[in-house]
């Protein structure tokens, strides 16, 4: 079983870094990372003079605020802000991967012919998903690289000084685990989407709903101050405990979220423990799902 | 011998629609046998519950031993399939298509360079699957079902969109395959390519079973006998439907069509002369499996 899974990502891996739509995927998101970073680099320049000479300041954030973001735009609080991204924007393209990647070998036909190779549909459905997760692993550690660099040329051009100590390499491990682990609910409703649908259409359609209306829900988050009981309710929804994990994982690396959400209430979020245990069994739920489509149904021909 | 394939009232249900219906068949190790059928006529999914991909609804199916369904399917490692449209990714190049279905199969990589040469795609094995022909993608799939050196090869429609140098090329594979041992179950809408491959046949309709049988067997059964006769035509009728094991004659302008077993045209022959009707010609009539797969499947 372990040989037929270290086989099956192997293949699967082949086909992920092959794939003209990973890099394409890869190359959206670092582009809209670096433009959110640029965006709020401007914001600074704008607020303390430094893109215009400093006679003319913009000041529509607070003191507090811009603190915040210089935070942001230096070592070690970009690697929070990075990390942010891929649990933002990173998000929706995941969703759009891993559609493409499970959708496709229905689409194409591809599915049947390695289902005679592999006949193992588990082993095939997690070696999907463990491919996904080194493939996005990979995506944040490029990120953290590219934004440490940002750090750096912020630093030299702005003069927002940037400190990594030996703390704040050991937190990057914990922040990129929580990272993949905060996607991993959204991949594995995707890849129940596509298997259910049988199309990468289905998938994408399937993650993107399921985001927007999850997302939306978070709002919801301000009624938990009615009682404990709605709050308790409210918590079991899935985006309250994705908001824990992403706050933790900024306040790992010196930001506070709640400097520039004023909506954000820390106070009404759920523990980390039961965050994890949420996300934990939202991801079972969503595999087991793919995996039980997978398992009962006929694989015929292309779709 | 022990049969390579074994089905048993294999049955499958699409809603009320039966797409095979109470299917017996066995195919003897090291033979090519061949399934034919119309359209529609469910070979496909035949072949696709032999590889344990479409769950039966009824009846089962043992494959090189193991009963298909029984998971895990350590037989499928025994096992080339090439099932109906080649099937790959059109992002990758022919050699990495192999590559991909390599590493899922735990097979060593050295293998794909020696299936290459045997479908003729050494060449272009680095281009891109989704620039190939229809008939590169073909040689492509059969490389692939070669990939594992398997004991038994399933092919549906191998030479579908080849050149006829290409057909003929497979055709000579598919028997250096069989010549090496390796079981060979053929689906291919081409008679005269069945024909000339297999040993035996299984001919479907509407998801039944209605012939099998070798080739030779098929053909000669009910083939009857052809006659020209000089002179009283009714008078030599008369005669043949007088004899036990004539079943029916039918004129066709100048001939007579005698359903009888050709074994016995010596002895019409002697009979009609003793009998003073002139033979002028007589011979056992020649049928194609092309003519008994349309008359049994009533496609004509």
């Amino acid at each position: 079983m372990i040989t037929d899974l270290r086989n099956l990502i192997a293949a699967e891996w082949l086909k992920l870094s092959r794939r003209p739509l990973s890099w394409v995927l890869l190359g959206v998101f670092l582009g809209l990372m670096l433009l959110y970073l640029a965006t709020w680099a401007l914001v600074v320049m704008l607020h303390t003079g430094a893109l215009i000479g400093g006679n003319t300041r913009f000041e529509v954030l607070s003191p507090a605020q811009i603190v915040e973001l210089q935070r942001q735009l230096s070592v070690p609080g970009i690697f929070g802000a990075v990390l942010g991204q891929v649990n933002s924007t990173g998000g929706i393209c995941a969703i759009i991967l891993a559609a493409g990647f499970l959708g496709s070998d229905y689409t194409w036909g591809t599915l049947r012919v390695l289902l005679t190779r592999a006949p193992h549909r588990g082993a095939y459905l997690l070696a999907k998903l463990i491919t996904l997760q080194i493939g996005i692993l990979v995506t944040i550690l490029i990120a953290l690289l590219i934004g440490a660099l940002f750090a750096l040329v912020c630093s030299s051009t702005l003069g927002i000084p940037s400190h990594l100590r030996p703390g704040d390499l050991l937190a990057l491990p914990v922040g990129v685990l929580r990272s993949l682990y905060i996607i991993l609910p959204y991949v594995m409703l995707t890849l129940a989407s596509a298997a259910f649908g049988r199309s990468a259409l289905a998938g994408v359609g399937g993650g993107l709903i399921f985001l927007a209306l999850d997302v939306s829900a978070g709002s919801l988050n301000t009624i938990g101050v009615v009682s404990p009981l709605v709050r308790w309710l409210v918590n079991l929804l899935l985006q309250p405990n994705i908001n824990t994990l992403v706050v933790l994982n900024s306040q790992l690396f010196g930001l506070d979220q709640s400097v520039l959400l004023s909506s954000l209430d820390l106070g009404l979020l759920p523990s980390p423990l039961h965050a994890t245990l949420v996300i934990a069994a939202y991801s079972g739920f969503f595999f087991w799902g793919a995996y039980r489509l997978l398992l009962r149904r006929d694989v015929v021909g292309a779709y | 011998m022990t049969a390579a394939i074994v089905t048993e009232s294999l049955t499958k249900r699409y809603g009320a629609r039966v797409a095979v219906d109470q299917l017996s068949l066995s195919v003897d190790h090291g033979e090519i046998f061949g399934l034919l059928g119309p359209n529609g006529a469910g070979k496909t999914t035949t072949i696709t519950m032999l590889l344990g991909l479409v769950r039966p609804s009824a009846g089962r199916a043992i494959v090189l031993g193991h009963e298909v369904g029984v998971s895990p399917s350590p037989f499928l490692r025994r096992v080339g399939a090439m099932i109906e449209t080649p099937a790959l990714y059109p992002y990758l190049s022919g050699y990495d298509n192999l590559r991909v279905l390599a590493r899922a199969g735990g097979i060593a990589e050295v293998r794909i360079n020696a299936v290459l040469p045997m479908v003729g795609m050494a060449d272009r094995a680095r281009d891109k699957a989704g620039t190939y022909s229809q008939g590169m993608r073909q040689r492509l799939a059969i490389a692939a079902a070669l990939l594992p050196t398997p004991e038994l090869i399933i092919l549906d429609e191998p030479t579908n969109g080849l050149d006829p140098a290409g057909t003929v090329e497979i055709r000579d594979l598919i028997r250096e395959l069989a010549a090496d041992g390796r079981t060979i179950l053929l689906c291919s809408h081409l008679l005269h390519e069945v024909e000339q491959l297999c040993g035996r046949v299984a001919i479907l309709k509407e998801g039944r079973l209605i012939a099998q049988g070798t080739v030779n067997e098929l053909l000669c059964r009910d083939s009857g006998i052809r006659l020209h006769v000089e002179g009283d035509q009714d008078r030599a009728i008369t005669l043949l439907r007088a004899l036990p094991w004539v079943s029916g004659v039918v004129v066709e302008g100048d001939l007579l069509l005698v359903n009888a077993p050709a074994t016995r045209v010596a002895e019409l022959n002697a009979y009609l002369t003793r009998n003073e009707v002139a033979v002028a010609e007589i011979g056992a009539r020649e049928r194609s499996l092309e003519s008994f797969f349309l008359e049994v499947t009533g496609d004509h």
